[in-house]
């Protein structure tokens, strides 16, 4: 009972946007779907939901071929998304809903509701226009999954948004797993699959790198980090002393360390207390997922989200 | 029997309900507009100018004379024909220079005149072994058919007063009412029938008609199917639609409502057009004096015809609106739309000037092979039938030529849209076209 992505490839001329991709989506999960722009999560979204068609590889949902399951079993939310300006809200809503083949009663009452919990009822008559960018992301995802699609996929639905909104989205992410719904989005904001997702699969250049339980996929690169405060001294100058340990954040409270593979946590408490510290906090956790895509990938996600080193962009 | 899935919709979803929710989405958004309402009101403001242009042209012309040559068996027949003829009609229409007879040497010659211009219509008569006079008025372009219709008065007087010349004292032959055969010398006359005088004028204004507005229905509401692709794409909507729906239903649907919003605003134009016809004759008696008269411009306008035009209504925006419908999905910006429907505009322009040409009567062997290319038919096929006539298995030629390639076009058309749809941020050009096209 899942979604089933096996040995997908797509070329767009000489480009290889996805390569032998190959993971699996339980049902009934939130899953995270990581990569940097290029890796080819939208071409994925975009073959599973049907408006692409994938030159090799096979998809199925509970182990049905995709393409022969009707649309109103998906809903996509994709980047590039938008809204008619000059239709009322509800109008679009119950359009979008019957073209999924919702009746329209249906679509009108749950349209109505669906505003209501946004906090947003007379948006109903306003148009799309009139809404700020944030607030047609809304529209735009009920948009796509007031048909009560089985599976949900999502190409960054969190960008843009401001931190309410982000909220917002992120319960209705939940009540919708919580519904039996699975939910598969991208993003670039690794706290929010950390604390949404069950699963992930990280790809880059059209393959998987590492995918799985988000646990696993924390652990794969064999790092260990701990969580370390000691009463009265933030730099913890000490540590320098012990090969395979570094500080990757300090804090005046807490400080985070990285672990090389071999280098056990209670080496570093039991420096501390040789070192004299009073240690208040001792924690022993797994790398972010930041740090596991820096390590497998070769380069942080949001690379292209931060300029090059003055040198090289002057060569 | 198991079926073949189709490339572009291996779901094998069915058209409708889905191409019906798209066409009423597609009507509404159109129909609700102020620039259509703006537009049909423009547009039949225009129809009714048109319809009554020939009152105008006859106004313009009210002061010239009509020139016509008279040929006759017998120099004495020649001679009353023309006195008789310039003092009845000199006396009844426009004053004494409205009319200028004069001698031609033969009907061959005076035919040539008329062709080349030097006159307006050509009087050929002649008298039967048993009296009877029969006359053949050979009318120019510029003759219309109240003036045709003069003529035949003109005719009857000289038929009478030569009656009661050859009677004397013992008597003579019985009366008898001259025949009126005319004839377009110039214009349109196809397979050699003559077509009378007042249904010549009367098809030649139903053509313009006819002709200016199928044009405006396959060039603008085309355009309308394109630029509502391109809206589509450049607010970024598109995305939403084409994963909730498959491009044939969009496709089909989008065609179906611009074109039931078009027929909408085609009743708009044409009611007020045929109130101006069917008023032509009133208005013409007002603005022309009482002897004015335009003669019935709906003698053209058969049920017939109306059927042929709805049909190439249509077929013919069918056909164009695929064809706009797949050049839309290839530019994601409105100002580049332009750029990829200029050629297209062109075809149909093509198609306009040969019409054109048809309503004239020129052309010739052009005219009617161009009568049944699938893109020009509804323009010349339906001027044809307009102002000629057209053997039965010319219009099913045609018809069965235009219902192939809008059937080949639509298979075509939804192949390109399914894959133009997502090309964002390409300059349209023959590339990216052909790139379009070989990877469908």
């Amino acid at each position: 009972m899942s979604l089933m992505i096996d040995g997908l490839s797509k070329r767009f001329g000489s480009v290889a946007a996805l390569d032998d991709l190959t993971f699996e989506v339980p049902r009934g999960q939130i899953f995270g779907f990581l990569g940097a722009n290029g890796a080819g999560k939208t071409t994925t979204m975009r073959i599973v939901v049907g408006v692409l068609d994938a030159d090799a590889g096979r998809i199925t949902w509970n182990g049905a071929d995709h393409r022969s399951l009707p649309r109103r079993t998906w809903g996509y939310l994709p980047e590039e998304r938008g809204l008619y300006p000059r239709m009322k809200i509800l109008d679009q809503l119950v359009y979008f809903a019957g073209l999924y083949g919702m009746p329209r009663d249906e679509a009108i009452r749950e349209a109505r509701a669906w505003l209501a919990r946004f906090r947003v009822p007379e948006y109903a008559d306003r148009r799309a226009e009139e809404l700020s960018k944030g607030n047609q992301q809304k529209m735009q995802l009920l948009a796509a999954s007031l048909h009560g699609p089985d599976v949900m996929l999502m190409d960054e639905p969190f960008t843009g948004l401001d931190p309410v909104n982000v909220a917002l989205l992120r319960e209705a992410f939940l009540e919708l797993r919580d519904r039996g719904k699975t939910i598969i989005f991208s993003t670039h904001q690794m706290d929010t699959v950390e604390a949404m997702c069950e699963s992930v699969a990280i790809i880059d250049r059209g393959r998987v790198v590492v995918g799985g339980p988000i646990r696993e996929v924390r652990r794969a690169t064999g790092r260990r980090m701990i969580r370390l405060s000691v009463e009265g001294d933030h730099r913890l100058e000490w540590l320098a002393t012990i090969p395979g340990a570094r500080i990757i954040r300090p804090g005046i409270d807490r400080s985070e360390i990285e672990l090389d593979a071999g280098v056990e946590p209670e080496e570093i408490l039991a420096a501390a207390i040789a070192h004299g510290a009073r240690v208040n906090h001792f924690e022993i956790a797994d790398p972010s997922l930041e740090q596991v895509f820096l390590d497998l990938v070769g380069r942080p996600l949001d690379d292209e989200m931060t300029l090059a080193p003055a040198e090289e962009s002057a060569a | 029997m198991r079926s073949i899935p189709d490339p572009v919709d291996p779901r094998n979803e069915p058209l409708f309900p889905n191409a019906l929710i798209v066409a009423r989405r597609e009507y509404g958004e159109k129909v609700g507009s102020r620039l259509f309402h703006l537009s049909t009101a423009l547009l039949a403001a225009l129809a009714v100018l048109l319809a009554f242009s020939p009152i105008m042209v006859r106004l313009v012309d009210s002061g010239s004379s009509t020139r016509i040559g008279v040929v006759a068996s017998d120099d004495a027949l020649a001679d009353r024909a023309i006195a008789i003829m310039s003092g009845v009609l000199g006396s009844t229409a426009g004053g004494a220079d409205a009319y200028v007879f004069t001698r031609a040497a033969t009907a061959d010659a005076a035919v040539g005149a008329v062709v080349d211009g030097s006159l307006d219509a050509a009087l050929v008569a002649q008298r039967a072994p048993n009296g009877r006079l029969s006359f053949t008025f050979h009318a120019g372009e510029g003759v219309g058919a109240d003036r045709t219709q003069l003529i035949g008065v003109g005719t009857l007087a000289v038929a009478i007063l030569d009656w009661t010349g050859s009677q004397d004292l013992s008597g003579g032959p019985e009366f008898q009412l001259p025949t009126l055969d005319v004839v377009a010398a110039t214009g349109p006359n196809a397979g050699g029938q003559p077509i009378g005088g007042a249904e010549y004028a009367s098809r030649r204004v139903v053509g313009i008609v006819f002709i200016v507005l199928i044009f405006i229905t396959v060039v603008i509401y085309g355009m309308w199917v394109a630029a509502g692709v391109v809206a589509e794409k450049s607010s970024r909507v598109m995305e939403l639609i084409v994963s909730a729906a498959s491009a044939r239903q969009l496709v089909i649907g989008k065609i179906l409502g611009i074109g039931a919003a078009g027929l909408t605003q085609f009743v708009g134009i044409l009611v007020p057009a045929l109130l101006a016809l069917a008023l032509q004759d009133r208005v013409a008696s007002f603005v022309l004096g009482s002897s004015e008269s335009l003669g019935a411009s709906f003698v053209a306008l058969s049920p017939g015809l109306l059927v042929a035009y709805l049909a190439f209504f249509v077929l013919g925006f069918a056909l164009y609106a695929l064809v706009y419908a797949a050049a839309g999905s290839l530019v994601a910006r409105p100002e580049d739309l332009q750029v990829i429907a200029l050629p297209l505009s062109l075809v149909a322009i093509g198609g306009y000037l040969i019409a054109i040409m048809a309503l004239s009567g020129g052309g010739g062997s052009i005219v009617r092979l161009a009568s049944f290319v699938p893109f020009w038919s509804p323009f010349v096929m339906l001027t044809r039938l307009t102002v000629s006539r057209v053997e039965p298995w010319e219009i099913a030629l045609a018809f069965g030529l235009l219902i192939a390639t809008v059937a080949a076009m639509t298979s075509f058309a939804v192949r390109v849209y399914a894959a133009g749809v997502l090309l964002y941020g390409q300059r349209p050009g023959l590339r990216s076209v052909i790139g379009v096209v070989r990877r469908i």
